[in-house]
Protein backbone atom coordinates (compact mmCIF):
# COMPACT_ATOMS: atom_id res chain seq x y z
CA UNK A 1 0.00 0.00 0.00
CA UNK A 2 2.19 2.83 -1.30
CA UNK A 3 -0.42 5.07 -2.67
CA UNK A 4 -3.15 7.87 -1.83
CA UNK A 5 -4.31 5.19 1.32
CA UNK A 6 -1.13 5.39 2.89
CA UNK A 7 -0.68 9.41 2.51
CA UNK A 8 -4.35 10.01 3.86
CA UNK A 9 -3.61 7.47 6.80
CA UNK A 10 0.04 9.16 8.02
CA UNK A 11 -1.42 12.68 7.06
CA UNK A 12 -4.48 12.12 8.94
CA UNK A 13 -2.16 10.96 12.35
CA UNK A 14 -0.04 13.91 11.53
CA UNK A 15 -2.78 16.51 11.55
CA UNK A 16 -4.50 15.21 14.26
CA UNK A 17 -1.43 15.83 16.43
CA UNK A 18 -0.54 19.12 15.28
CA UNK A 19 -0.80 22.04 17.29
CA UNK A 20 -2.51 23.98 14.62
CA UNK A 21 -5.44 21.63 14.23
CA UNK A 22 -5.20 21.49 18.44
CA UNK A 23 -6.02 25.46 18.76
CA UNK A 24 -7.80 25.65 15.42
CA UNK A 25 -10.33 23.12 16.42
CA UNK A 26 -11.46 24.08 19.77
CA UNK A 27 -11.22 27.56 18.42
CA UNK A 28 -13.90 27.00 15.83
CA UNK A 29 -16.12 24.72 17.86
CA UNK A 30 -17.00 26.83 20.99
CA UNK A 31 -16.39 30.52 18.82
CA UNK A 32 -19.34 29.79 16.52
CA UNK A 33 -22.23 28.62 18.48
CA UNK A 34 -20.89 31.65 21.32
CA UNK A 35 -20.90 34.07 18.11
CA UNK A 36 -24.38 32.66 16.82
CA UNK A 37 -25.71 33.32 20.12
CA UNK A 38 -23.96 36.15 21.63
CA UNK A 39 -24.51 38.04 18.82
CA UNK A 40 -28.30 37.61 18.56
CA UNK A 41 -28.55 38.04 22.44
CA UNK A 42 -26.93 41.70 22.12
CA UNK A 43 -28.68 42.68 19.36
CA UNK A 44 -32.00 42.31 21.29
CA UNK A 45 -31.04 43.44 24.49
CA UNK A 46 -30.77 47.09 23.43
CA UNK A 47 -27.90 47.91 25.14
CA UNK A 48 -26.29 48.62 21.75
CA UNK A 49 -27.16 51.98 20.13
CA UNK A 50 -25.34 54.26 17.24
CA UNK A 51 -23.49 52.65 14.76
CA UNK A 52 -23.26 49.11 16.50
CA UNK A 53 -27.43 49.09 16.68
CA UNK A 54 -27.17 49.44 12.74
CA UNK A 55 -24.85 46.48 12.48
CA UNK A 56 -26.98 44.47 14.30
CA UNK A 57 -29.86 45.38 13.22
CA UNK A 58 -30.98 42.59 11.18
CA UNK A 59 -30.43 40.20 14.07
CA UNK A 60 -32.90 42.27 16.42
CA UNK A 61 -36.34 41.06 15.12
CA UNK A 62 -37.46 37.74 13.76
CA UNK A 63 -37.56 33.56 14.99
CA UNK A 64 -34.67 33.57 17.47
CA UNK A 65 -33.08 30.33 16.62
CA UNK A 66 -33.54 31.34 12.15
CA UNK A 67 -31.33 33.89 13.43
CA UNK A 68 -28.98 32.04 15.55
CA UNK A 69 -28.40 29.74 12.27
CA UNK A 70 -28.18 32.98 9.85
CA UNK A 71 -25.53 34.44 12.03
CA UNK A 72 -23.75 31.06 12.16
CA UNK A 73 -23.92 30.89 8.82
CA UNK A 74 -22.30 34.35 8.30
CA UNK A 75 -19.68 33.86 10.78
CA UNK A 76 -18.87 29.99 9.42
CA UNK A 77 -18.56 31.59 5.70
CA UNK A 78 -16.06 33.58 6.86
CA UNK A 79 -14.26 32.16 9.73
CA UNK A 80 -13.71 28.62 8.22
CA UNK A 81 -12.28 29.73 5.54
CA UNK A 82 -9.87 31.83 7.64
CA UNK A 83 -8.93 28.92 10.06
CA UNK A 84 -8.92 26.69 6.81
CA UNK A 85 -6.69 29.05 4.75
CA UNK A 86 -4.35 28.81 7.96
CA UNK A 87 -3.90 25.42 8.33
CA UNK A 88 -3.27 24.98 4.96
CA UNK A 89 -0.73 27.87 5.12
CA UNK A 90 1.08 25.93 8.49
CA UNK A 91 1.12 22.36 7.04
CA UNK A 92 2.23 23.43 3.57
CA UNK A 93 3.92 26.91 3.92
CA UNK A 94 6.04 25.37 6.97
CA UNK A 95 7.65 22.34 5.81
CA UNK A 96 8.57 24.23 2.57
CA UNK A 97 10.16 26.91 4.79
CA UNK A 98 11.75 24.68 6.97
CA UNK A 99 13.50 22.25 4.75
CA UNK A 100 11.18 19.04 5.75
CA UNK A 101 9.25 19.14 2.39
CA UNK A 102 12.43 17.61 1.29
CA UNK A 103 12.13 14.59 2.82
CA UNK A 104 9.62 13.90 0.92
CA UNK A 105 11.48 13.18 -2.12
CA UNK A 106 12.39 9.65 -3.37
CA UNK A 107 9.86 8.17 -1.42
CA UNK A 108 7.79 4.87 -2.86
CA UNK A 109 4.85 7.12 -1.62
CA UNK A 110 5.28 10.00 -4.50
CA UNK A 111 5.75 13.61 -2.97
CA UNK A 112 2.62 14.59 -5.00
CA UNK A 113 0.26 11.98 -3.47
CA UNK A 114 1.28 13.13 -0.12
CA UNK A 115 0.33 16.36 -1.22
CA UNK A 116 -2.91 15.49 -2.37
CA UNK A 117 -3.39 13.71 1.16
CA UNK A 118 -2.76 16.93 2.86
CA UNK A 119 -5.03 18.79 0.97
CA UNK A 120 -7.97 16.09 1.12
CA UNK A 121 -7.34 15.83 5.38
CA UNK A 122 -7.40 19.28 5.73
CA UNK A 123 -10.47 19.65 3.22
CA UNK A 124 -12.34 17.20 5.69
CA UNK A 125 -10.96 18.33 9.01
CA UNK A 126 -13.15 21.65 7.53
CA UNK A 127 -15.94 19.83 6.50
CA UNK A 128 -15.80 18.13 9.82
CA UNK A 129 -15.69 21.24 11.74
CA UNK A 130 -18.58 23.22 9.61
CA UNK A 131 -20.61 20.25 11.13
CA UNK A 132 -19.65 19.90 14.31
CA UNK A 133 -20.63 23.68 14.90
CA UNK A 134 -23.34 23.80 13.27
CA UNK A 135 -24.55 21.04 14.92
CA UNK A 136 -23.42 22.58 18.43
CA UNK A 137 -24.85 25.72 17.35
CA UNK A 138 -28.62 23.74 16.82
CA UNK A 139 -27.92 22.46 20.17
CA UNK A 140 -26.94 26.29 21.80
CA UNK A 141 -29.73 27.40 20.22
CA UNK A 142 -31.95 25.07 21.59
CA UNK A 143 -31.39 25.76 24.74
CA UNK A 144 -32.17 29.40 24.61
CA UNK A 145 -34.90 29.19 22.44
CA UNK A 146 -36.68 26.44 25.08
CA UNK A 147 -36.17 28.85 27.63
CA UNK A 148 -37.83 31.60 25.93
CA UNK A 149 -40.50 29.41 25.41
CA UNK A 150 -40.23 29.22 21.54
CA UNK A 151 -39.71 25.91 19.48
CA UNK A 152 -37.24 25.22 17.27
CA UNK A 153 -38.59 25.42 13.55
CA UNK A 154 -38.52 23.70 10.44
CA UNK A 155 -37.14 27.09 8.97
CA UNK A 156 -34.33 27.00 11.67
CA UNK A 157 -33.86 23.53 10.38
CA UNK A 158 -33.77 24.91 7.17
CA UNK A 159 -31.25 27.66 8.12
CA UNK A 160 -29.43 25.33 9.74
CA UNK A 161 -28.63 23.28 6.69
CA UNK A 162 -28.02 26.36 4.85
CA UNK A 163 -25.04 27.06 7.51
CA UNK A 164 -23.57 23.70 7.01
CA UNK A 165 -23.95 24.29 3.07
CA UNK A 166 -21.98 27.77 3.50
CA UNK A 167 -19.45 26.42 5.96
CA UNK A 168 -18.51 23.43 3.10
CA UNK A 169 -18.83 26.17 0.80
CA UNK A 170 -16.09 27.92 2.61
CA UNK A 171 -14.01 24.87 3.19
CA UNK A 172 -13.93 24.32 -0.45
CA UNK A 173 -12.41 27.92 -1.07
CA UNK A 174 -9.47 27.06 1.33
CA UNK A 175 -7.53 24.54 -0.53
CA UNK A 176 -6.06 27.43 -2.98
CA UNK A 177 -4.40 29.01 0.05
CA UNK A 178 -2.03 25.68 -0.25
CA UNK A 179 -1.05 26.15 -4.07
CA UNK A 180 0.11 29.88 -2.30
CA UNK A 181 2.00 28.59 -0.15
CA UNK A 182 3.99 26.10 -2.30
CA UNK A 183 4.24 28.34 -4.70
CA UNK A 184 5.82 31.23 -2.09
CA UNK A 185 7.17 28.31 0.04
CA UNK A 186 6.12 30.76 2.99
CA UNK A 187 3.19 30.51 5.80
CA UNK A 188 3.32 34.33 6.30
CA UNK A 189 2.94 34.85 2.70
CA UNK A 190 0.04 32.48 2.64
CA UNK A 191 -1.65 34.11 5.28
CA UNK A 192 -0.81 37.70 3.85
CA UNK A 193 -2.50 36.23 0.61
CA UNK A 194 -5.56 34.71 2.57
CA UNK A 195 -6.29 38.05 4.58
CA UNK A 196 -5.69 40.06 0.61
CA UNK A 197 -7.94 37.75 -0.38
CA UNK A 198 -10.51 38.04 2.35
CA UNK A 199 -10.39 42.22 1.87
CA UNK A 200 -10.79 41.89 -2.09
CA UNK A 201 -13.95 40.05 -1.64
CA UNK A 202 -15.11 42.86 0.55
CA UNK A 203 -14.67 45.17 -2.50
CA UNK A 204 -16.03 43.06 -4.83
CA UNK A 205 -19.23 42.81 -3.10
CA UNK A 206 -19.15 46.77 -2.44
CA UNK A 207 -18.99 47.25 -6.14
CA UNK A 208 -21.78 44.93 -7.07
CA UNK A 209 -20.05 42.00 -8.41
CA UNK A 210 -20.26 39.12 -5.60
CA UNK A 211 -22.49 37.18 -7.03
CA UNK A 212 -20.12 35.51 -9.66
CA UNK A 213 -17.10 35.43 -7.60
CA UNK A 214 -16.66 32.38 -5.41
CA UNK A 215 -15.00 34.29 -2.41
CA UNK A 216 -17.90 35.87 -1.73
CA UNK A 217 -20.71 33.60 -2.53
CA UNK A 218 -21.39 32.30 0.88
CA UNK A 219 -21.57 35.54 2.72
CA UNK A 220 -23.98 36.53 0.14
CA UNK A 221 -25.73 33.39 0.73
CA UNK A 222 -26.18 34.36 3.90
CA UNK A 223 -27.80 37.62 3.61
CA UNK A 224 -24.64 39.63 4.60
CA UNK A 225 -25.47 41.80 1.54
CA UNK A 226 -29.26 41.81 1.84
CA UNK A 227 -32.05 39.65 0.95
CA UNK A 228 -31.93 40.87 -2.74
CA UNK A 229 -28.36 39.77 -3.27
CA UNK A 230 -28.91 36.56 -1.76
CA UNK A 231 -31.58 35.57 -4.05
CA UNK A 232 -29.53 36.50 -6.54
CA UNK A 233 -26.82 33.74 -5.53
CA UNK A 234 -27.56 31.50 -8.64
CA UNK A 235 -26.90 27.52 -8.28
CA UNK A 236 -24.46 28.08 -10.64
CA UNK A 237 -22.26 30.27 -8.58
CA UNK A 238 -22.83 27.91 -5.75
CA UNK A 239 -21.14 24.75 -7.96
CA UNK A 240 -18.49 27.20 -9.20
CA UNK A 241 -17.62 28.22 -5.29
CA UNK A 242 -17.85 24.56 -4.74
CA UNK A 243 -15.85 23.14 -7.73
CA UNK A 244 -12.72 25.54 -6.24
CA UNK A 245 -11.67 22.71 -4.00
CA UNK A 246 -11.11 19.84 -6.68
CA UNK A 247 -9.37 22.26 -9.15
CA UNK A 248 -6.84 23.78 -6.24
CA UNK A 249 -5.82 20.39 -5.06
CA UNK A 250 -5.39 19.48 -8.82
CA UNK A 251 -2.95 22.28 -9.51
CA UNK A 252 -1.00 21.58 -5.70
CA UNK A 253 -0.78 17.81 -7.18
CA UNK A 254 0.68 19.47 -10.15
CA UNK A 255 3.05 22.16 -8.44
CA UNK A 256 4.68 19.22 -6.07
CA UNK A 257 4.91 17.03 -9.10
CA UNK A 258 7.52 19.28 -10.14
CA UNK A 259 8.71 21.02 -7.09
CA UNK A 260 12.37 21.30 -6.99
CA UNK A 261 15.12 23.14 -5.53
CA UNK A 262 13.74 22.08 -1.97
CA UNK B 1 25.49 -0.51 -12.39
CA UNK B 2 26.59 1.82 -9.66
CA UNK B 3 24.10 2.20 -6.90
CA UNK B 4 24.73 5.96 -6.72
CA UNK B 5 26.12 7.71 -9.30
CA UNK B 6 26.78 11.56 -10.16
CA UNK B 7 28.10 11.98 -13.15
CA UNK B 8 29.58 15.30 -14.51
CA UNK B 9 27.51 17.57 -12.41
CA UNK B 10 27.68 21.27 -12.73
CA UNK B 11 25.52 23.57 -11.20
CA UNK B 12 25.82 27.62 -10.20
CA UNK B 13 23.64 29.65 -7.36
CA UNK B 14 24.07 32.86 -8.82
CA UNK B 15 27.61 33.64 -9.75
CA UNK B 16 28.99 30.94 -7.58
CA UNK B 17 29.60 27.19 -9.17
CA UNK B 18 28.70 24.83 -6.12
CA UNK B 19 29.28 21.93 -8.29
CA UNK B 20 31.98 22.16 -10.93
CA UNK B 21 32.18 18.59 -13.00
CA UNK B 22 31.88 16.68 -9.77
CA UNK B 23 31.88 12.67 -10.67
CA UNK B 24 30.97 10.27 -7.42
CA UNK B 25 29.72 6.87 -7.24
CA UNK B 26 29.48 3.94 -5.21
CA UNK B 27 28.92 0.24 -5.66
CA UNK B 28 26.67 -2.00 -3.33
CA UNK B 29 28.32 -3.31 0.13
CA UNK B 30 30.31 0.25 -0.11
CA UNK B 31 30.54 2.92 2.47
CA UNK B 32 32.13 6.53 0.75
CA UNK B 33 32.36 9.12 2.54
CA UNK B 34 31.95 12.72 0.94
CA UNK B 35 34.62 14.85 2.88
CA UNK B 36 35.08 18.97 2.43
CA UNK B 37 34.83 22.08 3.61
CA UNK B 38 31.84 24.15 4.33
CA UNK B 39 30.82 25.18 0.75
CA UNK B 40 32.67 22.91 -0.73
CA UNK B 41 29.84 21.18 -3.10
CA UNK B 42 29.24 18.20 -0.80
CA UNK B 43 25.26 19.01 0.35
CA UNK B 44 24.38 20.41 -3.26
CA UNK B 45 25.85 16.76 -4.38
CA UNK B 46 23.41 15.07 -2.45
CA UNK B 47 20.19 17.08 -3.03
CA UNK B 48 20.75 16.48 -6.43
CA UNK B 49 20.98 12.57 -5.43
CA UNK B 50 17.89 13.06 -3.43
CA UNK B 51 16.03 14.63 -6.99
CA UNK B 52 15.41 17.47 -4.40
CA UNK B 53 17.54 19.52 -7.13
CA UNK B 54 17.84 19.48 -10.95
CA UNK B 55 21.76 19.64 -12.12
CA UNK B 56 22.10 22.42 -14.77
CA UNK B 57 24.89 19.91 -16.00
CA UNK B 58 25.47 16.34 -15.55
CA UNK B 59 23.24 13.12 -14.49
CA UNK B 60 22.44 11.26 -10.93
CA UNK B 61 21.18 7.60 -10.22
CA UNK B 62 19.98 5.67 -7.96
CA UNK B 63 19.87 2.55 -8.35
CA UNK B 64 19.94 3.00 -11.95
CA UNK B 65 16.71 5.66 -12.10
CA UNK B 66 17.05 9.23 -12.45
CA UNK B 67 16.18 10.66 -8.59
CA UNK B 68 14.02 13.60 -9.67
CA UNK B 69 11.57 11.37 -11.46
CA UNK B 70 12.43 7.81 -9.15
CA UNK B 71 9.75 5.16 -8.87
CA UNK B 72 8.25 3.08 -6.83
CA UNK B 73 10.65 0.49 -7.26
CA UNK B 74 13.71 1.82 -6.83
CA UNK B 75 12.58 4.67 -4.08
CA UNK B 76 11.36 1.42 -1.93
CA UNK B 77 14.77 0.10 -2.08
CA UNK B 78 15.92 3.95 -1.35
CA UNK B 79 16.63 6.43 2.08
CA UNK B 80 18.20 9.56 2.83
CA UNK B 81 18.58 12.47 5.43
CA UNK B 82 19.80 15.53 3.81
CA UNK B 83 19.01 18.34 5.99
CA UNK B 84 15.73 17.92 7.93
CA UNK B 85 14.45 14.37 8.22
CA UNK B 86 11.25 12.60 7.29
CA UNK B 87 9.98 13.49 11.13
CA UNK B 88 7.13 15.14 12.42
CA UNK B 89 7.82 17.01 15.44
CA UNK B 90 4.42 16.32 16.53
CA UNK B 91 4.29 12.79 16.25
CA UNK B 92 5.94 10.13 19.03
CA UNK B 93 9.27 8.65 18.09
CA UNK B 94 7.34 4.92 17.55
CA UNK B 95 4.39 7.18 15.38
CA UNK B 96 7.04 8.82 13.33
CA UNK B 97 9.28 5.76 12.43
CA UNK B 98 5.99 3.61 11.62
CA UNK B 99 4.82 6.74 9.57
CA UNK B 100 8.17 6.59 7.75
CA UNK B 101 7.62 2.90 7.33
CA UNK B 102 4.65 3.28 5.26
CA UNK B 103 5.80 5.48 3.15
CA UNK B 104 8.97 4.48 2.50
CA UNK B 105 6.73 1.06 1.12
CA UNK B 106 7.02 -1.14 3.99
CA UNK B 107 3.73 -3.89 4.35
CA UNK B 108 1.04 -2.66 6.85
CA UNK B 109 1.59 -5.85 8.86
CA UNK B 110 5.02 -6.03 9.03
CA UNK B 111 5.83 -2.03 10.07
CA UNK B 112 5.28 -2.74 13.82
CA UNK B 113 8.13 -5.13 13.80
CA UNK B 114 10.37 -2.96 11.42
CA UNK B 115 9.88 -0.24 13.15
CA UNK B 116 10.01 -1.35 16.57
CA UNK B 117 13.59 -3.02 15.21
CA UNK B 118 14.81 0.30 14.22
CA UNK B 119 13.93 2.13 17.09
CA UNK B 120 15.64 -0.38 19.45
CA UNK B 121 18.99 -0.92 17.20
CA UNK B 122 19.16 3.19 17.68
CA UNK B 123 18.75 3.06 21.25
CA UNK B 124 15.70 5.08 21.21
CA UNK B 125 13.79 2.95 23.24
CA UNK B 126 13.50 4.92 26.34
CA UNK B 127 11.82 7.87 23.82
CA UNK B 128 9.44 5.52 22.17
CA UNK B 129 6.43 7.68 23.46
CA UNK B 130 8.22 10.96 23.16
CA UNK B 131 7.25 13.91 20.82
CA UNK B 132 9.46 14.40 18.36
CA UNK B 133 9.91 17.93 19.36
CA UNK B 134 11.07 17.51 22.97
CA UNK B 135 13.77 15.18 21.92
CA UNK B 136 17.57 16.21 21.97
CA UNK B 137 19.40 17.40 18.89
CA UNK B 138 20.94 13.92 19.11
CA UNK B 139 18.00 11.53 19.64
CA UNK B 140 16.59 14.01 16.85
CA UNK B 141 19.20 12.75 15.00
CA UNK B 142 19.32 9.12 15.38
CA UNK B 143 15.33 9.40 14.79
CA UNK B 144 15.92 10.89 11.55
CA UNK B 145 17.94 7.97 10.66
CA UNK B 146 15.95 5.65 11.96
CA UNK B 147 12.82 6.87 9.69
CA UNK B 148 15.38 6.89 6.26
CA UNK B 149 16.49 3.43 7.32
CA UNK B 150 13.48 1.61 8.82
CA UNK B 151 12.86 0.05 5.40
CA UNK B 152 16.26 -1.52 5.14
CA UNK B 153 17.06 0.61 2.04
CA UNK B 154 19.81 -0.77 -0.34
CA UNK B 155 20.94 3.29 -1.17
CA UNK B 156 21.65 5.20 1.95
CA UNK B 157 22.35 8.75 1.16
CA UNK B 158 23.08 10.76 4.48
CA UNK B 159 24.20 14.19 4.96
CA UNK B 160 26.52 14.58 8.32
CA UNK B 161 24.87 11.84 10.42
CA UNK B 162 26.88 12.14 13.39
CA UNK B 163 26.69 16.00 13.91
CA UNK B 164 24.76 16.44 16.89
CA UNK B 165 25.49 12.62 18.39
CA UNK B 166 27.26 11.96 21.70
CA UNK B 167 30.19 9.25 21.28
CA UNK B 168 27.79 6.24 22.40
CA UNK B 169 25.32 7.56 19.77
CA UNK B 170 28.00 8.23 16.55
CA UNK B 171 28.90 4.36 17.45
CA UNK B 172 25.60 3.63 17.28
CA UNK B 173 25.22 4.89 13.47
CA UNK B 174 28.40 3.51 12.40
CA UNK B 175 27.41 0.25 13.15
CA UNK B 176 24.56 0.65 11.57
CA UNK B 177 26.15 2.40 8.84
CA UNK B 178 28.45 -0.31 8.21
CA UNK B 179 25.90 -3.47 8.63
CA UNK B 180 23.89 -1.72 6.29
CA UNK B 181 26.99 -1.85 3.58
CA UNK B 182 27.95 -5.42 4.68
CA UNK B 183 24.21 -6.47 3.73
CA UNK B 184 24.79 -5.02 0.40
CA UNK B 185 23.81 -1.78 0.58
CA UNK B 186 25.38 1.19 -1.12
CA UNK B 187 26.12 4.34 1.34
CA UNK B 188 27.11 7.97 0.52
CA UNK B 189 27.99 10.03 3.71
CA UNK B 190 29.09 13.12 3.88
CA UNK B 191 30.66 14.60 6.79
CA UNK B 192 33.34 16.79 8.43
CA UNK B 193 34.62 14.26 11.02
CA UNK B 194 37.37 13.10 9.40
CA UNK B 195 38.46 10.66 12.37
CA UNK B 196 34.87 9.41 12.30
CA UNK B 197 34.65 8.77 8.32
CA UNK B 198 38.13 7.13 8.79
CA UNK B 199 36.73 4.21 10.84
CA UNK B 200 33.48 3.41 8.85
CA UNK B 201 34.37 4.41 4.72
CA UNK B 202 35.35 2.22 2.37
CA UNK B 203 36.77 5.17 0.73
CA UNK B 204 36.96 8.73 1.73
CA UNK B 205 36.55 11.10 -1.67
CA UNK B 206 37.30 15.04 -0.81
CA UNK B 207 35.31 17.30 -2.38
CA UNK B 208 36.86 21.38 -2.74
CA UNK B 209 35.35 23.76 -5.28
CA UNK B 210 32.47 21.91 -6.33
CA UNK B 211 34.90 18.87 -7.49
CA UNK B 212 36.25 15.48 -6.62
CA UNK B 213 40.19 16.75 -5.86
CA UNK B 214 41.22 12.81 -4.82
CA UNK B 215 40.17 10.20 -2.64
CA UNK B 216 42.15 9.83 0.78
CA UNK B 217 42.78 5.81 2.10
CA UNK B 218 40.87 5.69 5.41
CA UNK B 219 43.57 5.82 8.40
CA UNK B 220 46.02 7.63 10.54
CA UNK B 221 46.62 11.30 10.09
CA UNK B 222 43.59 12.12 8.06
CA UNK B 223 43.47 15.40 9.00
CA UNK B 224 46.56 16.44 7.65
CA UNK B 225 46.54 14.61 4.44
CA UNK B 226 43.02 16.23 3.68
CA UNK B 227 44.58 19.55 4.27
CA UNK B 228 47.59 18.96 1.60
CA UNK B 229 44.96 17.54 -0.85
CA UNK B 230 42.86 20.73 -0.73
CA UNK B 231 46.24 22.91 -0.65
CA UNK B 232 46.88 21.29 -3.10
CA UNK B 233 43.99 21.48 -5.30
CA UNK B 234 44.08 25.12 -4.85
CA UNK B 235 47.65 25.57 -5.72
CA UNK B 236 46.19 23.42 -8.91
CA UNK B 237 43.67 25.85 -9.65
CA UNK B 238 45.28 28.94 -8.79
CA UNK B 239 48.10 27.93 -11.10
CA UNK B 240 45.55 26.41 -14.29
CA UNK B 241 44.32 30.28 -13.51
CA UNK B 242 47.63 31.63 -14.39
Amino acid sequence: MTGLGTALRVEALAWRRSTVQRIATPLVLVLLPLASVGTTALARSGAVDGAGAAKLADYAHGPLAVTHLTVAGQVLAVGLLMAAGFAYAAVFGQPLADGRAGSLFGLATQRSTIAQARCLVVLGWAAGCALAAVSLTVVASTAVVTVGGETFTDEAWATAGQALLVGLLAACLAPPFAAVATATRSPLATVGTLIGVVALTQVVVLVGGGAWFPYAVPSLWTGMGGVQVAASVTPAALGLTAAVAPAAIAVVVRQWRRLTDV
Amino acid sequence: MRALALHGLRHRFGDRAALDDLSLDVAAGEVVAMVGLNGAGKTTALRILTGRLHPQQGTAHVLGADPATLGTTAARRFGHVVGAALVSPDLTVTENVRTAALLHGVARADVPAASAAVVHRLDLDAWAGARARTLSAGNAQRLGIACAVVHGPSALVLDEPTSALDPRGVMLVRELVRSLADGGAAVLVSSHHLDEVARVADRVVVVHGGRDVGELAPGPEMEQRFFARVLEADAGRSGSAV
